[in-house]
Parts: structure tokens; C-alpha cells; sequence
């Protein structure tokens, strides 16, 4: 049955934003693994709470030789083997819920939590960077194409020539000791802004090459040849009429980045190069727990298991953002079929 | 029954020599021994090793004209006679060592020892700019040889035919009986090439000789030819080892090499085992199949006197008193005894002591009389498991008592020398070090990590950057003498000396451990202080 659009108010239709909210609105597994990123970000950014009001301790504070009382009994955090205390859940009032994080004795919980904040941190951060230099390197080559192009693609091609993971090691080694220092910039070794700075630029490439590809595409269009016989400067073409064209796929890479990100971290701090003592992040914690692994397994499954529901709420919302905000093939559908939703019509 | 018996018994002789000794049960001689390390010695060649591993591999390969007493504990402390006759004469002040070389020793390929290898295997050293080169610097020449690596060693005098060797010194050395008997000093056939040759090892005058070597791998031994033909009646202090053969090889994961130990698919383990299953494996075994070992080392944290705020006695005093040995005995799982001086048990002149019982308020108070206006510092400590979490609780205890610390983990392959040891790099405020005795006199802890005369632009071992003259000429004068009971006291009172300046916050000394399958007889390992477990030793029970 053909829609017929109400005569007075004109052919009804939704801006694509909305139809790419309806859209994820309706994908209810999304939505789901979206509740349970929100809930781990909400996890993290309480840690300095549960450090102060429940564990009363510092997430580098060591309890060595300290003892606590659990359900009435003097426990020590370690004993003279080395043993960390075990997870106490509710039985200390809140401290060491999880349990000691090893033979220094800080609380796992607390650690978890800061450690989170840390990861996510430097997901969210080192993606953002790459984003910001993937986008301005694709629209330059692709907009200018020629020597431009070719310049920006070898540079790219060089450093996706390298297996990611061995680069980033050899970087964190050899910016271990000394820093970073360029111009009047100096970032101290072991700053987790080293960390950022090695993800974002080694994964540069891997967001590039694609957003330049579609920048070639859309180069080609009316509207930006419409936009340069008007006069724009090649400035107002890219971040004008280009970027607002490339904002959905940008987040959805984005989003997409952000895990491959935390996932990069964690392998370079499991391997010591990443996050340095006495911080923490995931990635550090599998690392120091994996030492422990056969008395308490705990101490690296937790935080393997953060990584996990982390990477995989990100992955699969950004999956269901990327089906929501992929305009062209759904909206050429949607009107080839004559299926744009008539105003309220509830979604 | 009898006809079972005696078929059995055929069967038995004829697979046994297929599947070796042990698994037929075949007595206390012969077979083959199989053990693991962690990871393969940095070398398999005397003039180069400076690890523990090495020296273990090779301690009944390669033998020098003195060597260490193959037996446990202080007893193996004793420098004895291996390949020359008997102990130096030391004449002339202490400046000329004559000794002998026995008659009719044989390397593992049929050639005869002669006195002049010795002074080829000495030249060979700084030819290789080996780390032992500054064991042997005083010999009169070798400065010279060092330099121009031509021309020889002229203090170092050699007649083949009696089998003499004299080597004169430019000053009295008080250690150097102990260093003839280091593995750099191994006796190796004139010519053998000034290279690394680990993948190619020399031929051996020990009971043992390297087989074959798959570098990175593993590597095996054989009975040495010549031992048996020769050296072993002349060489009358090393024993003749058990098994026929013995295979090493390199299993990465510590955790791995207890599982083979328990499943009785190795035999011995030269790493300690992990952390984690120490105290486990400890329970279980130990007096059966696990000892705990005590080679001579110092656990310590050093702080650099030259720049504030470890300048000022307070400060340093303060930190020693809020170092808690006991907190690091947790965090070395057991497997670390505490100690609070330089001089570690079991060396001669060890004395016990402790200035600095630990209290944090007076650590505090300390820190509050001597107010440093510097708090700003940085902490080091290399990437090591356990090492790294001793820094990362010192860094804990620096931050307690007020100071701005930033923590550097460093990569265990380059912490020493290239990072802590090199005084371009900046920022040595403090950090984490481990000192393993090269041979049992004090003066090998005093000298190097102590005296004013080791502070060095590179390779340096004095971190503290401590440089007090009459302290300085104390080591240098007790390092001219022979050890005996009156240097012994006096090194006592130095170690309490240095402790009252407490350029370090030693914290203890780290136990090693033997542990061996089913069908090792334990008692009768020997465990070296210096050298390790001796691989003539293991036998079955």
C-alpha cells in the first residue's frame, strides 16, 4: 500500500539523526551492551568514592604486614609466604572486597576500579587523538589528492608496514626512560600521556587509509564542485562540506577505535612498556596477577574479564551505531520503498 | 617363575642402555642427568660469563690453577688447588705469586696443558675486553696490555718444561688467590680464539666437557676423555661426577620446570621456583627433594650521597629505619632473610648487627630534624617479578616519609650497567640493586660497591656515590692483605662503619634453592656459594 503524505504539512520526514536514533532504538542488543558500558563507566568514575568512604586506602597503598578483621577473625592481607588475602566481599565493611592484589597488599577492588579509570582513559583518549589525525591526514590527501596523497599514503603505508604491536613496544622502550620532548613539549617517562601518545599515533593508519577513501569518494560529488565554483578555499571544502559528510562513519570508527585502543594498552602493559608501577590498568593488573596465577587466578581474571565486557559492550554498540547511522543505505531503502514513518508514529 | 625371571632380567639389560639408566633403576653410576634453566647463560665460555648461571654451567668444565672447594656452605668457601700442584707461594710483599703446573694434564681434545696457556688465557681476557679484566689489572703489564693488546703480559712469566708459572703484581692484591680461582682465570689451549665461543666452546679440563650447544636451546656433556685418562688422579680436589652425560635445556616458563620436576620428566632445576608455588613446593619437598641454599649476596636500596636530599645523615638514617625487612620477607614470598648491614652471612668478617631496627616514627622524626627543602626524587628499580615490587614498596615507604617520588621500572637487560651504571643518566636519586659475591672476601663488596676509587663515569658500581678518603684507604690497605682473622675483625668494624654513614638501606639476602626429582639423591648435592650446585654431585639414589 503506497504512503500518501499529508497534503497540508508536505511530504513527513524524520532528519537522519533521528531516523539513526530510531533506528538504534529498536536494537535492543545494542542498547543492552550500551546500558553495560554506561555501567562500567559508571564503575570507574566511582572508584575515588569506594577508595575514600569504604576502602579507606589508596590504590598504591601496600598492606604488607597489616592485618584486618573479617567477620570477627584478625586475617593478615599477607602472610608470610607471600599469599595475598583472598576476596572478603562484605566481611571487612567493604575493604578488600576483592581481596589483596599480591604480595603488596593493596586492595584489588580499589586497583580494579583506578585501573579502569585508567584504561578508559587511555582508550578513549589515544582513540580521540588518532581520530583527530586520521581525519585531517584523510581529507588533506584526499581532497588534494596528487602529491599530497601520495605523500600522506606512504607515511601511513610505513608505519602499517610495522606489526602494530612489536611498535609499540619498541616505542615504550625506548621512550621509557627518557620521555618525550619535542620542542618545548617534554612529557616525563612513565606519564600515561606516553601510553596515549605510542596508541594513538601507531593506530593512525588503520582509521586513515579508510576515511580517505571515502573522502575520494565524496570529492567527486556535485555539492563539493558546486562548493568550489562558489569560491570556498580549499579550508571551508573540507571542514565544510566534506566533514559533516564523514561525521557518522567518524563515529563509528570512533567508537570501533576506542576498543582496539584499550586492547592495544592492555598487551603493551601486560608486557611492562604501557602503564607504569605504581599506576595501574587492566592491562598492568593481568600482567602482576599472571605472576600469581596459580595461588590466586582471581587477581588476573578480573581485570581480564573488565577488558572483556568493556571491549565487547564497545564493539557491539558501536556495531549498532554504525547500522543507525549508515544513512545512505538505509534511507535509499527506506525511500525506495516508500517507508519514511509518518510523524508520530511511535518507534 | 624362574624362567620369568630370567627373561625378564634379558629384557631389562637390553633396554635399559636404550632408555638410559635412571629408568631402569640402574644404580648410583652412569646415565644421563637432565636439568632446566630459565634461560640459556649469557655465555658458555669461561673468559666472559659474570652470571650465575654461567659460572654454574661451567664450573666442572673449565678449571683454573685454583678453584673453590666442592663442597657446601663455608666450606666451599676454601680456595683450593685444580690445575696447579698446590696454593701460590706469595713472596716479595705479596707482589709475586709462583705456582706449578701439575705434569701430564690433558684439554679434552688429547693436547697437553702447558704453563703458557695460562698466560694466554689471562691476555685472552682483555683481548675479549671481558668483565673480568679488573681481577687481573694489577699484574704488572696488564694495564699496558689492555691498551695496545700487543706485546703480551710481561708479569706474567711462564716455562713450559718445569711447569712454573710466576706472576708479579704491582701492588700487594689480598684477593688475588681468590681471583686465580675465578672461572675468567680457566686455563684454555694458547690460540684459542679471542671471541665469543659459546656456540663453539673450547675443550675442557674439567670432569666434564660441552658436547654440543643449541644456542638459546640447550646444551649437553660428556665425560671428559682426559679427566679419566689423566687429570683426574692429578686433579685430586674436583671430583669425577656420576652420570656419563648431562643435558640442560632452556625452558622459559618457571612454572613448567616444576611440572617436569613433579612429573619426573627433568631432573633438576636451576632456577628457583616461582614465587607463587614456592611455598608449596617448600611444604612438600623440602629434605627430600628441596633445599633451601645460601649463596653470599646483599639486597639493598642505595642512596646517592652526592646530591641532595641523600646528602644529608638524616635522611638517609630515616630511611633506613623505615625500610621494614619484614614487609620484603612477604614480598619475596619467604625466600628472602633479612639483613641490615653490608656484609651478608656467611662471608668472612660478617658480624651481625643492626643500627637501624625498624620504627617509622623515629624514621619520621628524623625526617622532620633534617626538613630536606629537595623532596622531589626518583626511585629505580629494574622490571624483574619480585625486584620490581620491592621498588615499587620502597617507592611506598619514600612517599610515607614525605618525599615527591616518580618511580622508573627499567628492563632488567639494561638496568645495569647501561642505566644505574652510567652517571649520564639523570636523576640517580635512589633505587633498587642486588649484589652477588664473585668470590668469598669482603673486599668484593667493599671495593666495588663502596670505595671512592669506584666511582666511574661509566659502569659504575658505587650508587651511592660515596667517597670517604679515610674509609677509601681502609679497602685499599685490607685489600693488599691476605685474608685472615685480624682483616676479618677489621672488616667487621668497616661494615659498621659504612652503616653509620648508611649510604644504603640493605634489606636482606635472597636464599636460592635446589630442587630435584624423585631419583636424585639430595644429600648429596652440593650447593657452592659461588659457583652453585656442582654438577658432579647429582647422583642417583
Amino acid at each position: 500500500m503506497a504512503y500518501e503524505p499529508n497534503a497540508e504539512s508536505g511530504p513527513a520526514g524524520a532528519s537522519p539523526w533521528r531516523l539513526a536514533l530510531r533506528r538504534l532504538r529498536r536494537n535492543r542488543v545494542a542498547l543492552a551492551f550500551g546500558a553495560l558500558l554506561v555501567l562500567i563507566v559508571a564503575f570507574v568514575l566511582a572508584a575515588p568514592l569506594w577508595a575514600e568512604q569504604i576502602a579507606e586506602t589508596g590504590p598504591n597503598r601496600g598492606h604488607t604486614l597489616e592485618k584486618i578483621e573479617v567477620d570477627g577473625q584478625q586475617r593478615e592481607v599477607v602472610n608470610v609466604e607471600g599469599r595475598p588475602i583472598g576476596p572478603v566481599w562484605l566481611g571487612a565493611g567493604g575493604k578488600f572486597f576483592l581481596g589483596a592484589d599480591g604480595r603488596l597488599g593493596r586492595d584489588e577492588m580499589v586497583r580494579l576500579m583506578y585501573g579502569g579509570r585508567a584504561s578508559l582513559f587511555i582508550g578513549f583518549s589515544a582513540t580521540l587523538l588518532t581520530t583527530v589525525l586520521a581525519t585531517v591526514l584523510a581529507l588533506l590527501a584526499g581532497y588534494y589528492r596528487g602529491w599530497v596523497d601520495g605523500l600522506i599514503s606512504r607515511i601511513l603505508d610505513t608505519i602499517w608496514a610495522f606489526p602494530v604491536l612489536l611498535l609499540g613496544i619498541a616505542l615504550g622502550i625506548v621512550l621509557a626512560l627518557g620521555g618525550l620532548k619535542i620542542g618545548p613539549v617534554a612529557i616525563p617517562s612513565g606519564s600515561i600521556w606516553i601510553t596515549i601518545l605510542i596508541i594513538g599515533g601507531v593506530l593512525v593508519p588503520y582509521m586513515a587509509r579508510p576515511l580517505r577513501g571515502s573522502v575520494l569518494s565524496l570529492r567527486e560529488k556535485e555539492f563539493v564542485e558546486a562548493a568550489v565554483a562558489g569560491g570556498a578555499s580549499p579550508l571551508r571544502v573540507m571542514f565544510g562540506e566534506l566533514l559533516p559528510n564523514l561525521s557518522s562513519t567518524i563515529i563509528v570508527f570512533f567508537t570501533l577505535g576506542i576498543a582496539n585502543a584499550m586492547l592495544f594498552e592492555a598487551a603493551l602493559s601486560f608486557l611492562g612498556v604501557g602503564v607504569q608501577a605504581p599506576d595501574t590498568s587492566w592491562g598492568l593488573m593481568v600482567g602482576e596477577g599472571f605472576e600469581l596465577i596459580n595461588s590466586a587466578p582471581l587477581l588476573t581474571i578480573l581485570p581480564g574479564t573488565m577488558i572483556f565486557l568493556t571491549v565487547l559492550s564497545v564493539n557491539v554498540f558501536g556495531d549498532g551505531l554504525r547500522d543507525a547511522l549508515d544513512p545512505r543505505s538505509k534511507v535509499l531503502l527506506e525511500a525506495h520503498a516508500g517507508i519514511a514513518e509518518p510523524e508520530g508514529t511511535p518507534v | 617363575m624362574r624362567k620369568l625371571g630370567l627373561i625378564l632380567l634379558v629384557l631389562c639389560l637390553a633396554v635399559c642402555p636404550t632408555l638410559g639408566l635412571t629408568a631402569c633403576g640402574g644404580g648410583k653410576e652412569g646415565g644421563t642427568l637432565t636439568g632446566s634453566y630459565a634461560s640459556f647463560p649469557d655465555y658458555l665460555d669461561p673468559g666472559l660469563s659474570y652470571t650465575a648461571e654461567g659460572w654454574t654451567a661451567m664450573y666442572d668444565t673449565y678449571l683454573p690453577l685454583l678453584t673453590y672447594a666442592h663442597a657446601n656452605g663455608t666450606d666451599g668457601n676454601e680456595v683450593v688447588p685444580a690445575l696447579a700442584e698446590s696454593l701460590p707461594k706469595i713472596t716479595n710483599g705479596g707482589k709475586t705469586y709462583t705456582l706449578t703446573l701439575h705434569k701430564g694434564l690433558e684439554y679434552s681434545d688429547g693436547t697437553p696443558v702447558k704453563a703458557s696457556d695460562f698466560k694466554s688465557s689471562i691476555e685472552r681476557l682483555f683481548r675479549l675486553n671481558s668483565p673480568g679484566t679488573p681481577f687481573y689489572e694489577d699484574i704488572v703489564g696488564a694495564e699496558e696490555f689492555a691498551k695496545t693488546k700487543s706485546g703480551g703480559i710481561a708479569g706474567i712469566k711462564t716455562d713450559d718444561k718445569t711447569g712454573k708459572i710466576t706472576i708479579e703484581l704491582v701492588k700487594p692484591r689480598g684477593t688475588f688467590v681468590n681471583e686465580l680461582g675465578m672461572l675468567f682465570a680457566a686455563v684454555l689451549p694458547t690460540g684459542t680464539p679471542a671471541k665469543n665461543l659459546t656456540a663453539d666452546p673450547p675443550p675442557a679440563t674439567g670432569p666434564y666437557m660441552i658436547a654440543k650447544v643449541e644456542p638459546g636451546r640447550a646444551w649437553s656433556y660428556t665425560r671428559n676423555p682426559a679427566w679419566a685418562r689423566s687429570n683426574s688422579e692429578l686433579v685430586s680436589e674436583v671430583p669425577d661426577g656420576h652420570f656419563d652425560k648431562i643435558k640442560i635445556s632452556v625452558v622459559s616458563n618457571s612454572s613448567t620446570q616444576v611440572n617436569e620436576i613433579e612429573q619426573d620428566k627433568t631432573q633438576w632445576m636451576q632456577t628457583p621456583p616461582p614465587a607463587d608455588s614456592y611455598p608449596e613446593i617448600k611444604d612438600k619437598y623440602e629434605g627430600t627433594q628441596f633445599r633451601v641454599e645460601h649463596p653470599i649476596n646483599l639486597y639493598f636500596f642505595w642512596m646517592n650521597t652526592s646530591k641532595t636530599p641523600f646528602n644529608d645523615l638524616k635522611v638517609r638514617q630515616a630511611v633506613n629505619y623505615a625500610v621494614d625487612s619484614r614487609a620484603l620477607e612477604r614480598i619475596y614470598s619467604g625466600s628472602l632473610v633479612a639483613a641490615h648491614q653490608i656484609l651478608p652471612e656467611g662471608m668472612p668478617g660478617h658480624k651481625a648487627f643492626d643500627l637501624y631496627p625498624h620504627n617509622m616514627a623515629k624514621a619520621k622524626e628524623l625526617m622532620a630534624e633534617a626538613n630536606p627543602s629537595d623532596r622531589k626524587i626518583t626511585v629505580w628499580t629494574n622490571d624483574e617479578d619480585v625486584n620490581k615490587e620491592a621498588g615499587v614498596y620502597y617507592n611506598g615507604v619514600l612517599e610515607e616519609l614525605g618525599f615527591d617520588t616518580t618511580l622508573k621500572v627499567i628492563k632488567a637487560t639494561v638496568y645495569f650497567p647501561p642505566v644505574i651504571g652510567s652517571k649520564k643518566t639523570p636523576d640517580l636519586d635512589t633505587g633498587w640493586f642486588d649484589w652477588y659475591e664473585d668470590y668469598p672476601n669482603p673486599n668484593d663488596f667493599f671495593q666495588p660497591l663502596l670505595s671512592g676509587e669506584s666511582i666511574a663515569p661509566v659502569f659504575n658500581t658505587n650508587f651511592a656515590q660515596i667517597d670517604v678518603p679515610k674509609l677509601n684507604q681502609k679497602i685499599a690497605r685490607l685489600g693488599q692483605e691476605q685474608l685472615g682473622p685480624k682483616q676479618e675483625a677489621e672488616y667487621a668494624e668497616l661494615d659498621k662503619e659504612y652503616m653509620e654513614l648508611a649510604p644504603f638501606a640493605p634489606y636482606g639476602t635472597n636464599t636460592v634453592s635446589t630442587f630435584v626429582n624423585s631419583e636424585i639423591d639430595l644429600g648429596k648435592v652440593i650447593f657452592n656459594p659461588t659457583f652453585g650446585q656442582d654438577l658432579t654431585s647429582f647422583q642417583l639414589k
